[in-house]
């Protein structure tokens, strides 16, 4: 259908709903004055919609598009904040929740119009290290209210991770930068795009000398396209793309090996066995969903069943999978990649020529031999990869054990890397020496606060500031912000244009599922302005390329193709071929990488610096969304906060304990941290996240979080290296950890272990104790009163969840927080224990504290059919459905927290405090309406996502089918990129959750004590290698 | 009401009732006194002592006190409204599935009718009382007599009611001479 | 038992103690020096009590409003810990209250004569104690506001009833039942007393105020027969409710399923702690009290002495009740159970409560097998408030160190009160001392009416048993 149908559709509908605040398509492009003015259609009291007026006033004399008196400074700084919070106030209530004017298409499998209630499922993209994973974004009413997984997207096929999970309330957040600025000024796009034309104009005349650009790394054709015009407009112009997640090693490994820069992509599904070199490919990185999919998919014990080598410095949810690991100081692994291809090379000739390379640690013989062994033994179908943090030796050598094992082509693929070169700190260097130089006069950064995440010895902060001319587009007023003369707001991806190239090449045109709430700007807009584009819009940006792109298409035919991208969330045939790689020059290699690795074995000695991405904040850009600061650390469940993470041994010989703060010397720079002590941590080794300590002026959540360890970190060691020394300074520190007890019986307790694991060897085994225990830990039990017959419900709800494929990504636990509308309690209030998630991870050690085994076992309410909480319940605010759910009625409950007591699995969440009054206007609009915004003093927990159920009930009514096996998906089990949760009626025999209740490996959580959950959990298999068997 | 006021004191027809109140020495004294002057048959006698002196009850020929038989009556009603409402509750108006319990555990119930059973009892046996002893009563004639100040310390009293028409004397005489160490004959003022 | 065994008291039942009104005293003599702490004006000591137990008072008013204020949150509870301060303090004043209904009560049907000098005193600190005891079932609930009236079976618009099932709801009952009966038990046995009040008292004003009171009393043999029947048929009612009230409260715990709460010895061992508590309580207000308002002639150290036998009676119990945890957490063979009481209270975070749990509730009543520690004021006072703090440890074992750590490792949280908390739990301290300090000015401390009845009755004993009768009636 055409614009204008769906102009006239909606001009129908707004007579039937007023309430919903839809602006007609032909209202102006967004800017906080429109906003403004559109605001007062919808007030709540006849007062506010006078204030509203006049606000609205004012606020058009801040910022009619184009007006100068404020360049004068006519209102002072403070009235204008003023005049500003209050029109942006009324901005978020009234043009927030407008559908953007351009059209944008639904997912195809949804209806094709908007219905009030009924949400809208649109496919978009998002890019965080450059590659786009393909998502869908639920629209309540034209408010993105949920993120999910485009199950059509090659590289997501449906899963998420727990960071996209998160973005939707990145969008609403108040502390978003919403004025574009000049100094203090603020001013309007269009006064930004006279001056930019001037200065291009000024620049082209010594054909952009001086002319720099910092940006992400990206694959996004259409922004390459535009880099390709403005260099061919400034030739002398630079482009530096710098992110501090990616090393300059990912990208040099494969060209010395293979001469070209590649990047490695992962076939995990083809994978038997693999060896991760400190690569945290199930944690992190554009591969994880896709990765953990093909992962856990080859986990089902068998004789195809995948095995795990790790070899990592600090515990990652990879290590934590691992069917044997290794913990290793990051700066031995490349000794160890030698050592293994030494021992492979008796065996393997290819490798002959690399067998001789230097190492600086000696490593257990007999588990490299039984490793090489394994891989050998499954040439084709073993993979080895190297991790970001590792230099470019152990990349190579990576690729040539790929390579001589015949893996290329099988479990590893070459594509050509779409970043022009390094986008590490290599690349940033170069610019800074050219600002040193003096040789920059303008500079654009449109990269994500690399003041914050550039080296330290780069001292950026400070060099920007010598730059005449610099144009910050940011989301924040962060650190970078601070030093650089204009900040121009920067457009949230569900707010933006744009198109998205995955790590296999396939492209997705991003389309927003919102005005900018603020008035904000695309980068491409911000790019374009360079050619005098700037004000074109970015979806005319977008569309224009891609109609280039499709020479001799009509504009019809053209149209078609692209409702039809929109809608699917992906262009056809975009896929990028793999690139056939030559054999892997051995001599040249080892004589390259010697030297290399002679370098790296040099070591200082003392202690080993490792800097790692938190997994919850990333490089720092997510710093402000309280979901994710909430969210608990995979391995060690601290929230809040990073930590300076140490192995035992290691704490205990320099005498720190955990909570201990201490001062990390390395070279002449320090930083204090406190020590956590981590299980599965490599001695003499030091890891701390970065991305924490912000000091954002505008970041109100991230102020203060955590100690920024990035004030140590230099440039030519972006990840590791030796010579740090720790120093008490006498301080202590009270982490916010979810789950303090570690091991599964922390007092020596008998009772039987919460989380089950049993070798590969004893699971297949039909008599083995293993069966006979879970035989105990499943089915009815002795019970004086008849157990409620649900078989002749039409729905039996139940749930299933593998631990043999929860990897701890956290997915799950934030996307159950965006669908229940779960509020967040800060970092005192989960020191005390009262931590709001519905679903938990509940993570396991077993075996030595130096060398432990993992279990991550998830954990919601398991709606026992014989609850206990409701039994005790004095006003029946907490029963049962007649299809088996344990309800809470919220309106009922009068908090005595009975429930909560007497529930053997802890997992009911009490509102202790008032934690959603405070919302504003903007966060409620992030809010599902399908839930109850919780009140103070109320309990609440899992309901197996009930509005979902009816939902679902409703439509399949309407069309007067039932509810089909696989139709309806719980938060978690959609959000969960491992598809280790299965949710549907266990009255429907062909159901998967069914199967899997019937699973073998199938037990019950505490079944001992009769409460009948409905949540079936699969016990977890470690595929033990025979030749190591005796070691673990 | 509103007439009441034209009507003139004396014409109201108020007879006040006499009282002969005889102050003795000692329980025993009272009870042996009681007892003569009841046989005497001298109007109707009540006994005013600091606590409760035994067998003045039969002195004063009272029957079988009432309470519990009230008591029981308010048990029994406890129980009854206890358990049907429960009943009528959780098992007839709404069914709920608790936690897989049957609607109708009998078990649960007992607490709270035995408790309702002890409320409704007690509360019984209080007013019960009040009701039976007409108290709160704030005015009687007995109060006129400033030495009766001492019937709640350590005086014995009897009051005899005077039957109407008939003269206190015999029965101030009487008192006398069973041995009252203090005799004196009061007139209500007011009814 | 009895001190000075004689053919006068070898009839007497062995509790009964000798000595119970000292010196030669008449009905006139009594009524004067029981009522004399009414009649003299406050002094500076009563003031300066007074002041300290309004200060307390202050603090639990702001407590409660912060609290309301802020939600439980003020609270230090959590998940797992759900319940603490709130619902320790609530057992530990309810089992105050016992002491009360359970010496007025149930000694008047054993007719032990020795309860007639302190029943008044007791079963107004039952009153006392069960007010503060109610205060928490309502604010520990994150919607007072609600639970005030939603606990109640009335046909609310939501259509929704109560739920029966649960042992809050039998608590809503069974204490607001206990503190009815308790009223008017007490009030019905002050009725007689207010009477003689109003006629002893100087002033007119008083003399009208108690004449409200004392609801026109006037001692009549007609009432005397009815009140002594409605009396005893009350006492014999709240028999039955005192056990049934601390069984009900033991219920919340004994019903769930988390080890520690989950045990059938709870309901015993409940009523046994709450006496415990109850009657270490009396002895702690009674010492001074006697010394202060020169009771002592009718509060001897006879009364001490039995209050001791009946403590280290239920200390003993309660012991036994603490064992048998410990028994039948290992002959179950519950590993949860055995990880409670074997691991978690010995060596938990929580230990040093128990501690101080076992040492004040088993060690210390030992002491009162010895005469001389039953007969030494300062011992027994200094005993009896360390059995009230041990009573209190043992509802904080109860009620936090089962709920810390209970069955998965991953849930266990610490606990650790706020300022709220130990303000509420002063607070209601506060409360107490100054309802009761009040009761020690208006009101007889000792019931006259009873006693004068018990010195008439044994008066006669004395007449009828022979010349050389030591009944120290005579003295």
């Amino acid at each position: 259908m055409s614009c204008d149908d769906n102009k006239e559709a909606r001009a129908k509908d707004r007579q039937k709903r007023r309430s919903l605040p839809i602006v007609t398509a032909e209202a102006p492009r967004p800017s906080t004055a429109t906003a403004a003015r559109a605001a007062p259609r919808y007030w709540r009291s006849i007062e506010e919609r006078e204030a509203a007026k006049a606000i609205a006033l004012g606020a058009v004399n801040e910022f009619p598009p184009g007006a100068d008196e404020l360049a004068e400074g006519s209102v002072s700084r403070r009235g204008f904040m003023q005049l500003l919070g209050a029109s942006t106030a009324l901005a978020t209530v009234g043009a927030a929740c407008r559908k953007p004017n351009e059209k944008i298409v639904p997912f195809v499998r949804r209806p094709e119009e908007l219905t009030p209630g009924n949400p809208l499922h649109f496919a978009t993209a998002y890019a965080l290290e450059g590659f786009a994973s393909g998502l869908l974004a639920t629209s309540h009413e034209g408010r993105p209210t949920k993120i999910e997984g485009n199950p059509d997207h090659p590289e997501t096929l449906g899963g998420t991770t727990a960071i996209e999970q998160a973005l939707v309330l990145g969008l609403y957040d108040d502390d978003r930068a919403k004025v574009l600025r000049r100094g203090g000024e603020s001013t309007a796009w269009r006064v930004f795009l006279e001056d930019t034309k001037a200065r291009a104009e000024r620049l082209e005349a010594n054909k952009g000398a001086g002319l720099r650009f910092l940006v992400e790394p990206s694959a996004s054709p259409l922004l390459g396209d535009l880099r390709r015009r403005i260099l061919a407009r400034f030739p002398m112009a630079k482009f530096v793309s710098y992110s501090s997640t990616t090393s300059d090693g990912a990208a040099e490994g494969p060209r010395l090996a293979f001469g070209q820069p590649l990047v490695a992509r992962h076939d995990l599904d083809k994978a038997k066995v693999i060896l991760s070199l400190d690569a945290d490919f199930l944690g992190e990185g554009p591969e994880l969903p896709r990765a953990t999919r093909a992962f856990a998919a080859r986990r089902a014990p068998g004789p195809e069943m995948n095995r795990l080598y790790v070899v990592e410095p600090a515990l990652t949810g990879t290590g934590a999978m691992a069917d044997h690991r290794l913990r290793m100081r990051g700066t031995d692994i490349p000794s160890f990649a030698a050592a293994l291809v030494a021992e492979l090379a008796t065996d393997t000739p290819a490798l002959a020529p690399l067998a001789g390379l230097p190492k600086s640690a000696t490593f257990d013989q007999r588990w490299i031999r039984a490793l090489a062994h394994d891989l050998q033994r499954s040439r084709g179908s073993s993979v080895v990869i190297a991790g970001r943090r590792q230099p470019a030796a152990v990349h190579a050598l990576a690729a040539a054990i790929n390579a001589a094992l015949g893996n290329v082509g099988s479990t590893v693929t070459y594509l050509l890397s779409p970043f022009d070169g390094s986008s590490g700190p290599k690349a940033l260097g170069a610019l800074v020496e050219d600002i040193a130089a003096g040789g920059v006069d303008t500079l654009v950064i449109t990269a994500s606060n690399p003041v914050y995440t550039a080296p330290v010895d780069f001292k950026l902060g400070q060099l920007l500031q010598r730059v005449p001319t610099t144009i910050y587009h940011g989301v924040y007023e962060d650190e970078t912000a601070a030093v650089c003369g204009t900040m121009i707001p920067a457009t949230h991806p569900l707010e933006t244009w744009g198109d998205a190239r995955a790590l296999d090449g396939t492209v997705s045109i991003v389309q927003p599922l919102i005005t900018p709430l603020w008035g904000a700007f695309a980068e491409t807009q911000v790019l374009a302005a360079f050619l005098d584009e700037g004000d074109v819009s970015a979806h005319e940006l977008v569309r224009r390329y891609w109609f280039g792109q499709r020479p001799g298409d009509q504009t019809a035919a053209f149209d078609a193709a692209w409702e039809k991208w929109l809608a699917d969330g992906v262009l056809p045939g975009t896929a990028a071929q793999p690139v056939t790689v030559p054999a892997v020059d051995g001599q040249a290699l080892a004589t390259v990488i010697g030297t290399q690795l002679a370098a790296l074995t040099a070591q200082a000695d003392g202690l080993e610096l490792g800097f790692v991405n938190d997994q919850r904040l990333h490089d720092g850009r997510f710093a402000n969304n309280a979901w994710l600061q909430e969210l608990p650390h995979s391995i060690t469940k601290h929230t809040w906060d990073n930590a300076v993470m140490i192995s035992e041994a290691t704490a205990k010989a320099q005498g720190f304990e955990t909570g201990d703060v201490v001062a990390l010397q390395y070279r002449d720079r320090s930083v204090e941290g406190p020590i956590l002590i981590v299980p599965g941590h490599a001695d003499d080794a030091v890891t701390v996240a970065l991305g924490h300590g912000r000091e954002g002026a505008g970041e109100s959540i991230a102020k203060g979080v955590g100690f920024n360890a990035g004030v140590i970190r230099t440039s030519d060691a972006p990840w590791y290296d030796r010579g740090l020394k720790l120093a008490r300074t006498g301080d202590e520190h009270k982490f916010a950890i979810t789950q303090t007890q570690w091991t599964m019986s922390p007092d020596g307790r008998a009772s039987p272990p919460p989380a089950v694991d049993a070798t590969l060897a004893e699971v297949l085994n039909e008599g083995s104790k293993f069966h006979e225990e879970l035989e105990e830990r499943r089915g009815p039990l002795p019970t004086i009163h008849e157990p409620v017959d649900y078989s002749h419900v039409q729905y039996k709800w139940g749930m299933s969840i593998d631990l043999n494929k929860c990897t701890g990504c956290n997915a799950c636990v934030v996307a159950c927080q965006a669908e229940n509308n779960i509020p967040v309690v800060g970092k005192e209030n989960v020191r005390k224990g009262r931590h709001m998630q519905w679903i938990r991870i509940d993570r396991y050690f077993s075996g030595p504290i130096a060398d432990p085994e993992v279990i991550n076992q998830p954990l919601g309410c398991v709606q026992c059919e014989t609850a206990p909480c409701e039994y005790v319940c004095p006003v029946n605010a907490t029963v049962h459905s007649d299809e088996g759910l344990n309800e809470m009625a919220y309106n009922r409950c009068i908090g005595t927290r009975y429930c909560s007591n007497n529930c053997p699995y802890k997992v009911r969440r009490f509102n202790f405090l008032d934690y959603t009054s405070e919302y504003t206007a903007a966060r409620m609009m992030g809010t599902n309406p399908d839930v109850t915004v919780r009140a103070r003093g109320v309990m609440e927990k899992c309901t197996y996502c009930v509005q979902r159920i009816e939902r679902k009930r409703i439509d399949t009514r309407i069309a007067g089918t039932t509810i089909k096996d696989g139709e309806l998906q719980t938060a978690c089990q959609q959000g969960c990129p491992a598809r280790a949760i299965e949710f549907g009626s266990l009255n429907d025999p062909g159901a998967k959750v069914t199967r899997m209740h019937a699973d073998a490996r199938r037990y019950d959580l505490l079944h001992e004590i009769g409460t009948r959950p409905r949540t079936a959990y699969l016990a977890r298999v470690r595929n033990i290698n025979p030749d190591l068997a005796k070691v673990d | 009401m509103s007439q009441g006021a034209h009507i003139p004191h004396e014409d109201t027809g108020f007879v006040p009732e006499r009282y002969v109140l005889a102050k003795f020495a000692t329980s025993d004294a009272l009870l042996e006194a009681t007892r003569k002057i009841r046989e005497a048959g001298q109007g109707e006698l009540d006994t005013h002592t600091p606590y409760p002196v035994h067998g003045l009850e039969k002195a004063l020929g009272l029957g079988r006190p009432l309470i519990p038989t009230i008591v029981l009556g308010g048990a029994i009603a406890g129980a009854f409204i206890a358990y049907s409402m429960i009943y009528f509750m959780n098992v007839l108006d709404w069914p709920i599935n608790i936690g897989n319990r049957p609607p109708h555990s009998p078990p649960a119930n007992i607490p709270i009718t035995f408790e309702l059973a002890v409320l409704l009892a007690g509360s019984s046996s209080f007013f019960g009382f009040f009701t039976l002893a007409r108290l709160p009563k704030p005015y009687h004639p007995v109060f006129q007599s400033e030495s009766f100040r001492q019937a709640s310390v350590d005086g014995f009293f009897l009051s005899i009611k005077i039957r109407e028409g008939e003269s206190p004397d015999a029965a101030a005489a009487l008192a006398e001479a069973e041995g009252a160490t203090h005799v004196e004959i009061i007139e209500e003022l007011e009814r | 038992m009895s001190a000075a065994p004689s053919s006068a008291n070898v009839s007497r039942d062995p509790l009964e103690p000798t000595v119970l009104i000292e010196g030669a005293q008449t009905d006139q003599s009594l009524n004067d020096s029981l009522l004399n702490h009414v009649w003299r004006g406050a002094g500076r000591g009563w003031w300066m009590l007074f002041g300290c137990a309004l200060s307390a008072l202050g603090l639990l008013l702001i407590g409660i409003t912060y609290t309301l204020y802020k939600g439980i949150g003020a609270w230090g509870n959590n998940i797992p810990v759900g319940w603490a301060f709130g619902i320790i303090n609530f057992v530990w004043w309810i089992g105050i209250g016992h002491a009360g209904t359970l010496i007025s009560a149930i000694l008047l049907l054993l007719q032990q004569k020795w309860r007639t000098s302190i029943n008044r005193f007791a079963e107004a600190m039952t009153l006392f104690a069960v007010i503060c005891a109610l205060l928490f079932p309502l604010l520990h609930t994150g919607r007072p506001w609600f639970a005030a009236y939603w606990l109640m079976p009335y046909p609310s618009v939501q259509g929704i009833w109560p739920q029966f099932k649960s042992p809050l709801t039998w608590d809503v009952f069974a204490v607001s039942t206990y503190f009815t009966i308790s009223l008017l038990f007490w009030y019905l046995g002050l009725v007689p007393d207010l009477a003689s009040l109003r006629d002893s008292s100087k002033s007119r004003t008083k003399r009208i105020v108690y004449g409200i009171f004392a609801l026109g009393w006037r001692g009549s043999g007609r009432h005397w027969s009815e009140y002594k029947w409605s009396y005893l048929l009350l006492a014999g009612l709240s028999t039955p409710l005192v056990l049934s009230v601390h069984t009900i409260v033991s219920f919340d715990f004994a019903v769930s399923v988390i080890p520690g709460w989950h045990t059938t010895i709870f309901p015993p061992y409940f009523v046994a702690g709450a006496v415990f508590s109850g009657f270490a309580m009396v002895a702690t207000w009674m010492i001074p009290a006697r010394q202060f308002l020169g009771l002592k002639h009718v509060v001897t150290i006879k009364h001490l002495e039995n209050m001791c036998k009946v403590m280290l009676a239920t200390g003993m119990m309660v012991t036994y009740g603490y064992i048998m945890e410990h028994f039948i957490a290992w002959y179950s063979g519950n590993p949860y159970e055995q990880g409670q009481f074997f691991k978690t209270r010995w060596h938990g975070p929580m230990q040093g409560i128990f501690l101080t749990m076992v040492f004040c509730n088993c060690v210390v009543p030992q002491i009162f097998w010895f005469k001389k520690a039953r007969t030494h004021v300062g011992v027994i006072w200094f005993a009896s408030i360390l059995i009230n703090v041990g009573m209190w440890c043992e509802r904080f074992n109860i009620v936090v160190t089962s709920l810390h750590r209970d069955f998965l490792p991953s849930s266990w949280q610490n606990y650790a009160p706020t300022w709220v908390d130990i303000s509420l739990f002063i607070g209601t301290i506060g409360l107490f001392s100054t309802l009761f300090l009040l009761f020690l000015k208006f009101v007889p401390a000792v019931a006259i009416t009873e006693v004068k009845e018990l010195r008439h009755e044994m008066e006669h004993e004395a007449h009828h048993a022979s010349v050389g009768g030591g009944a120290g009636a005579h003295g």
